[in-house]
């Protein structure tokens, strides 16, 4: 079997052939077309709306509710795990205040300390204060004492002690300003260690690192921390995780609803999609292999005149194969294009927000639609085209 | 260079029935043959079982020497080797069908040029030369469609012999052509399998024009049996 021979020999009665060709072409290209538009726009629409919550990060937030004792170690091992982004403990809640005045100015303001760590997704691109006394201020917070970053600011830290107020005072460096969208209460990230150092402070022990005062801390003694901050790697890891601290009788808030609303759209098309798709291909796999079955029965005269000559059953079952293929190849070609057009159509009319899609395809689906095209076409004329082994050179003789 | 002896192939039943019987014909190299009979007594189908496209029922005898050996056909059909069958065909046997059997989407050229092609063989310049003996090198680059058919039969023709064959077969090459151009063609062929050295079997109902281009004529004859199906037999040849 010559296949080049054969290829080419195809190829020009394709070209020969041309008007009818050209139409399997669009017949193929009427069912990828839509079938392409269909899942540009299931993919697009899923896509930004997971995109949308992915892209905030409170929506991959775990809290523990209720008071927990957690070591640290456990906290480590959580952050460790592959299904977790971000973990880090956090204080008492009622011990990680702060008054924060600006040094020159009047303004006073009390915020919460968050602590914070390198990859804290709260802080997006920001990088994470690391250094003893750099914080980051939300927008809020930096918007009342009216700084910027790279300004000063005086945090002071209170306890009471028989009946007395004790104060202290530390000088901090506003490393960055969160975006209002990120954080929008009034908040100072920290590095844990400060955060520590205030909760020591106010249960009365010395910091000599700060050199505040007070009693000695026992070495020994493990800090237990009421809580972290959690935060899950992907939406899919949410419901996991939710359940993995169920199992340990672990109350846990989570946006596991708000995910679930979603996946469950992104299901249901999936499945309007799979099903659109199967009735379609049906339909164009038997278009295909009613073509090559009448192509064959066109074409009589012609292969029989082949086989004559020498041709076997294979190189004329080849023959209406790569017939098939040549159309599925152009029709799958012109149906991208379509599909670029309407892609380009809907993206203008339904989206508004930068960086979302109404319709999007990637390279890997144009890749994955032709592959399937032309293993449907060619499967499809190989079925059709397999009358071609009954087709006896001597009809080429009698000329029918 | 092929040889049948008793052999004998059958179609249809009862009163449809046909029947044809070769005594012993034996083809030798460059040797050119007329089979002569009226139509439908069975030239077609003696011309199938020598293109090797039809399955003899029977065959004392049935073989081919080609290509520095002994084929036995009879052999190869009794174990259905349809592909060697056909590898054999498409070296050994040139076929001119009778409107010429043209691929309407190869031109000229491409349509005589085919069967070497298929073989892989070098281009040699023998389609420009044949293009040129049987007068078609002002239509190389025509399609069939827009030949008439005496040029059509010459493609034909040319393609047959172009992969040079050992057999050439002819079934009534020239009956769709008015006389003038029948004979024309006839000549052109038959001077091309001379020059060639292939032997040449040309079924036709016109025995005047195989005597007056000098084809010596087997003749076919046929009759009708008792069930009312017919029987038709090949003179013995040499």
């Amino acid at each position: 079997m010559r296949a080049p021979l054969i290829a080419r020999l195809a190829w020009q009665d394709y070209c020969r052939d041309g008007r009818l060709s050209a139409c399997s072409v669009l017949a193929l290209v009427a069912v990828i077309t839509p079938l392409l538009v269909l899942f540009g726009l299931k993919f697009g629409l899923i896509g930004s709306l997971t995109e949308r919550l992915q892209r905030e990060p409170s929506v991959r937030e775990i809290i523990p509710l209720g008071g927990g004792r957690f070591d640290a170690a456990f906290i480590a091992a959580l952050a460790q795990r592959s299904d977790v982004a971000f973990a880090l403990p956090r204080t008492r809640q009622i011990a990680a205040t702060a008054e924060l005045l600006r040094p020159a100015g009047e303004r006073r303001v009390s915020v919460e300390m968050l602590p914070t760590a390198v990859g804290d997704p709260l802080l997006q691109d920001i990088p994470a204060p690391t250094a003893a006394g750099q914080v980051v201020l939300s927008h809020t917070a930096a918007e009342k004492l009216g700084v910027q970053a790279g300004d000063q600011v005086q945090a002071s830290f209170s306890r009471q002690r028989d009946g007395e107020l004790h104060w202290q005072h530390s000088a901090l460096q506003v490393q960055a300003v969160l975006p209002l969208s990120a954080f929008e209460r009034d908040a100072l990230f920290a590095p844990l260690a400060l955060l520590e150092a205030v909760e020591d402070y106010r249960d009365g022990f010395a910091v000599p690192a700060l050199g505040w005062p007070g009693a000695q801390r026992k070495a020994d003694a493990k800090r237990v921390y009421p809580a972290f901050r959690l935060y899950a790697q992907a939406l899919d890891d949410v419901e996991p995780l939710r359940q993995w601290f169920a199992e340990r009788q672990l109350l846990v808030s989570t946006q596991a609803a708000q995910i679930a609303q979603v996946q469950s759209l992104r299901r249901n098309l999936d499945l309007v999609f799979w099903l659109v798709a199967a009735l379609a291909v049906v339909g164009a796999l038997a278009a295909v292999a009613a073509g090559t079955l009448a192509a064959v029965e066109r074409k009589q005269r012609e292969l029989s005149v082949l086989r004559l000559l020498g041709f076997g059953s294979a190189a004329l079952l080849l023959f209406g194969v790569l017939q098939a293929l040549y159309s599925a190849l152009f029709a799958a070609s012109l149906a991208a294009l379509l599909y670029q057009g309407a892609e380009y159509a809907l993206n203008r009319l339904f989206v508004h927000t930068p960086g979302e899609h109404a319709s999007r395809l990637l390279p890997v689906h144009y890749l994955v639609a032709l592959g399937t095209t032309l293993l449907a076409a060619a499967s499809a004329a190989a079925v059709g085209g397999w009358r071609v082994v009954r087709i006896d050179p001597s009809q080429g003789i009698r000329d029918v | 260079m092929m040889r049948l002896q008793a052999v004998s192939k059958r179609r249809g039943s009862a009163s449809q029935r046909f029947s044809l019987e070769i005594e012993r014909l034996h083809l030798r190299a460059g040797q050119v043959l007329g089979l002569v009979g009226p139509s439908g007594c069975g030239k077609s189908t003696v011309l199938d079982l020598l293109a090797l496209t039809l399955a003899p029922d029977q065959a004392e005898r049935f073989s081919l020497h080609a290509e520095g050996g002994e084929h036995d056909l009879a052999q190869l059909w009794r174990n259905a080797r349809r592909d060697q069958l056909a590898a054999l065909r498409s070296r050994q046997i040139g076929y001119v069908l009778q409107t010429g059997g043209l691929l309407g989407f190869l031109d000229v050229h491409d349509n005589i040029a085919l069967p070497r092609q298929l073989l892989d063989l070098p281009d040699d310049g023998s389609v420009e030369r044949l293009a040129t003996a049987l007068e078609l090198d002002e239509h190389l680059r025509r399609y069939p469609a827009e030949l008439s058919v005496g040029q059509r039969q010459r493609v034909g023709c040319a393609r047959a012999l172009v992969h040079a064959p050992q057999l050439l077969l002819a079934d009534e090459p020239t009956a769709a052509l008015d006389p003038l151009n029948a004979e024309r063609v006839m000549s052109l062929l038959l001077a091309q399998v001379r020059q060639a050295g292939a032997a040449c079997v040309i079924a036709s109902h016109d025995e005047p024009l195989l005597r007056a281009v000098g084809v010596p004529v087997l003749r076919m004859g046929c009759r009708r049996d008792g069930d009312g199906g017919v029987t038709s037999v090949l003179e013995a040849g040499h």
